[in-house]
């Protein structure tokens, strides 16, 4: 691993895209670039994209099998780009490539940190780089705490909770959690509020009789009971879960009782991960984003002869934006293309009231009717207010899903998956292309639950101190080998016993035992409103 | 950024731990039923294949990944596999640690030595110019004398003489064992399909083990077959040859029995033969290898194995011979019916005599 300042081409080439980054005007972070041998590349990406890692099996297992692949030529180490973003942001280059390719993705970078930067998630902060290297030394300081032995048993057991990170989730910690030392939004308010929002919508009748029954006087009563309980928790426990905790290891990490030594691992861990939620949600603007500034970045670099090697770029270019369906969208392809479909709306002003209310189809075929205000910084205000749903919500029609081959699919394919002539729009001798109207919706039902099932703490005190977490119903079923295992890990962390409602059944690990109980299966919402009532959400009868 | 390399050495090195435990687990499977009659060669790396391990999570069952063994705090299973290199060397050390095989007795220490030359020593003088230290030298000198200051955007190194590191060489002095293995086939009887299969195997076996024991350049590997007479032929021969006709297999033994001592010396040479055949034999010929063995080759051989492959009802030779070398250091007899009995036939070959398995 060496500075880039170690290598004058490439120097220079840095030099001259950011001064072309700063010509865009483009809002950026401080960027460091580094280049790497091969396979420093594949181990950089198995440390999470940064430089230093604390010891780990699963690190391990990954590297030695990518190990094998690259030495049996099922895998090169022909990694172009890696990025890690925050201010500074650290960007690595692969030794073994041309200059061409090390300018494009520089030029790359320059897209993502700045996406990085404006994005509504924000997925920039202040020398987050050094701050996991600092928690690598925290973490490798524990495991000497540890022992060994210890410390790759808590490992595993926290890996078990990474998946169940959602920083961004409507349920996350500063939603779902009051602290004593920062109580948030009043959910128990908010619900009073709606209550009788609705209650004045209620018939004749049933007001008559809650007027006679006074209830209004039994309410004050009930929610002075349930402002109490609460208090009495927090003072007790300092915390109280209001509603639902989707972000169950940030839950882990700040309320399970651990050692200091376990504390760093769960940070670590933690602080590592956080970020797969930014990209999973706006992994194709980010990279249409950086696709659209390499290119004008690259077109420059080549007008000034700053580079060579325009053609073997165009091919590299069209290779990676190769179009592919939707069910295995190409995120550098979809995410350009609709940049580029983006731009071309505000440029003609087709992002406006009038055009949408126009109802002249050839005078809206026609429209060009430029807004006031600068294409770019229209684009920038969609990166600083939307993700990917609603980026695809707003601007993916059923034309462009045909425009863009999404909906486009191998014949061999085609007939392998038995797609019948009903749902074929168009065909040639290589292709088929499936009708295009279903997929925008198909595409958007991606970002309900990211495939992966929901889950949510719904009790940290079920049966004396246990943490009770619900699987919400998405009609599917669990993968139920797994469930003891992973219980058993969660157990591990939370030390107390662990439970989990799917569907019908109550899973339990509790004091080295596993359970299964059939119980009656509640609904989300039914959870909800016990525990905005301050109820249990669940009791087992 | 103070480390100058990115790497994951250390949880390669975990992991490494976790797969020799595991391996323990499935090191029999390995052995009967994995591809041991490829392993080995050239004293590569062994490719091993298992089951894929992944930390447990919580996920839809899509049905897609079934044969999953979750393993608590440890890491889970999914149907998958994984495949990865094992050094040759560490793989044997795990069958000899496994199997509980001792090492295999060496004769002719102190009297043939094996020189070797290391590098471990550097000098200001020599022939093999040591770039890296010289440069490291060179590299410090030149910040001393303010000649290499990136600060100041000056980037030169010069190298002095007095910089330059030479390797030197040094004498270091081994014991040097050699071997002999003799691989004896039957010619006269089917050998093909199964058959083939499990001798394959099992030569393969010991070649590695043999090899891994003395190192692989110290042993000769002969292959010897016989129908109604003997002769030697090379590897591949040795599997592909087949006659139908009758057979003797006492002259074989004999063969090698005038190898050994006409073509090796015989106090400084380690020897071992290994016998393959259906165990149907004519006349007295059983009578006459058990002649030849406790008259010849047992008291010089180091360790002789005689194995019946899928012996039949008039198979003879292990029932002559088994009552007479029943726990006996030296001379080993067992048979083979099928791959499952591979770790067997090994502990069998190689094992301590008095070991219970």
């Amino acid at each position: 691993m060496r500075s880039i300042s170690t290598d004058k081409e490439l120097a220079y080439l840095y030099e001259r895209v950011l001064y072309f980054a700063k010509q865009f005007n483009r809002t950026l972070p401080e960027m460091r670039f580094f280049i790497l041998e091969g396979m420093e590349f594949a181990s950089l990406l198995e440390k999470k994209v940064y430089p230093t890692s604390p010891l780990n099996i699963w690190e391990g297992k990954r590297m030695v099998t990518k190990k094998y692949r690259i030495q049996s030529g099922q895998e090169s180490t022909l990694y172009y780009e890696v990025v890690q973003t925050g201010n500074p942001s650290y960007a690595y280059l692969n030794h073994s490539n041309s200059a061409m390719t090390q300018a494009s993705v520089m030029a790359h970078v320059v897209g993502h940190c700045e996406f990085s930067e404006l994005n509504v998630l924000h997925d920039s902060n202040l020398d987050r780089t050094e701050y996991v290297m600092h928690l690598v030394r925290k973490v490798d300081l524990s495991r000497n705490q540890m022992g060994d032995k210890y410390y790759l048993n808590y490992w595993n057991a926290c890996e078990s909770a990474v998946p169940l990170i959602a920083p961004s989730s409507q349920f996350n910690l500063a939603n779902s959690v009051d602290t004593d030392t920062a109580m948030s939004i009043d959910y128990e308010e908010k619900s009073a509020d709606k209550n009788r929002g609705k209650a004045s919508l209620m018939p004749v009748s049933s007001t008559l009789s809650k007027l006679i029954q006074s209830g209004q006087k039994f309410d004050a009563f009930a929610d002075e009971l349930s402002k109490k309980k609460r208090q009495e928790t927090l003072s007790r426990k300092g915390y109280s879960l209001k509603a639902p905790c989707q972000d169950i290891m940030g839950f882990l990490r700040n309320y399970a009782p651990t050692s200091r030594a376990e504390r760093a691992i769960l940070d670590y861990l933690y602080v590592t991960h956080l970020t797969h939620d930014f990209v999973i949600k706006t992994q194709i603007m980010n990279e249409g984003w950086a696709m659209y500034w390499e290119k004008k970045i690259m077109t420059e670099l080549f007008k000034e002869k700053a580079v060579k090697g325009i053609i073997e770029y165009s091919k590299v270019f069209s290779g990676v934006c190769y179009p592919r369906p939707y069910f295995a969208r190409n995120p550098y392809h979809l995410g350009y293309n609709l940049w580029k479909h983006v731009e071309g709306l505000y440029r003609d002003g087709k992002v406006s009231l009038d055009y949408f209310e126009e109802t002249d189809l050839e005078k809206k075929k026609n429209w060009k009717k430029p807004a006031d205000s600068d294409v770019l910084s229209q684009m920038e205000h969609l990166i600083t207010t939307v993700t990917d749903y609603e980026f695809l919500r707003r601007f993916l029609t059923s034309d462009l899903v045909h425009e863009l081959h999404l909906n486009r699919i191998d014949r061999r394919q085609a007939e392998y998956l038995r797609i019948t002539k009903e749902d074929i729009y168009d065909m040639n001798q290589n292709w088929v292309w499936l009708n295009p109207d279903p997929i925008k919706e198909e595409m958007l039902k991606f970002y309900t639950s990211f495939g992966r099932p929901r889950i949510y703490i719904i009790d940290n005190d079920f049966h004396d101190g246990g943490l009770l977490l619900f699987h919400r119903d998405d009609k599917k079923l669990l993968r139920k080998d797994w469930i003891k295992p992973t219980l058993r890990n969660l157990n591990i962390i939370w030390k107390s016993g662990v439970f989990l409602l799917s569907k019908s059944t109550l899973y339990s690990y509790y004091a080295s035992k596993y359970n299964e109980t059939i119980v009656t299966p509640v609904t989300f919402e039914t959870v909800m409103e016990r525990m905005m009532k301050n109820q249990k959400p669940f009791v087992l009868e | 950024m103070h480390e100058d390399k990115i790497t994951s050495d250390e949880s390669e090195g975990v992991f490494n731990e976790f797969i020799e435990d595991q391996l323990e687990d499935i090191f029999e499977d390995i052995i009967n039923n994995g591809g041991i009659d490829r392993f080995g060669e050239n004293n590569s790396d062994i490719i091993i294949e298992m089951d894929d391990i992944n930390p447990p999570i919580l996920v839809h069952d899509d049905g897609g990944s079934g044969g999953g063994r979750g393993r608590g705090a440890g890491p889970g299973r999914e149907g998958e596999t994984i495949r990865f290199n094992l050094p040759f060397k560490n793989f044997m050390e795990l069958i000899a640690q496994k199997l509980k095989l001792p090492n295999l007795t060496k004769e002719g220490k102190g009297k043939i030595k094996e020189f070797s030359y290391t590098f471990k020593t550097f000098g200001p003088v020599g022939v093999i110019l040591d770039k890296k230290r010289t440069f490291k030298r060179a590299l410090k000198s030149s910040v001393s004398a303010g000649i290499y200051d990136p600060d100041k955007d000056k980037y030169e190194i010069a190298i002095r003489r007095k910089d330059k590191r030479y390797k030197l060489p040094k004498r270091e002095e081994k014991p040097k064992y050699k071997a002999v293995v003799f691989y004896m086939g039957d010619i006269s009887y089917s050998t093909y399909g199964e058959r083939l299969e499990l001798e394959k195997r099992l030569v393969n076996f010991i070649h590695s083990w043999v090899d891994f024991n003395y190192g692989p350049g110290n042993v000769d590997h002969r292959f010897f077959v016989h129908d109604s007479e003997a002769y030697e032929v090379n590897a591949d021969e040795f599997y592909n040859i087949s006659n139908a006709g009758g057979t003797r297999a006492s002259i074989v033994f004999d063969l090698i029995n005038q190898i050994a001592f006409n073509e090796y010396e015989v106090p400084m040479t380690n020897f071992y033969a290994f016998y393959f055949g259906d165990g149907e034999l004519f006349g007295d010929d059983s009578k006459q290898i058990s002649e030849l063995l406790k008259k010849s080759l047992k008291p010089v051989f180091n360790r002789i194995g005689i194995v019946e492959v899928k012996p039949s009802s008039i198979s003879q030779l292990k029932k002559e011979l088994s009552e007479q070398y029943k726990q006996d250091q030296v001379v080993r007899v067992t048979e083979i019916h099928d791959k499952s009995h591979t770790v067997r036939v090994i502990r069998d070959l190689f094992g301590e005599v008095n070991a219970k398995h």
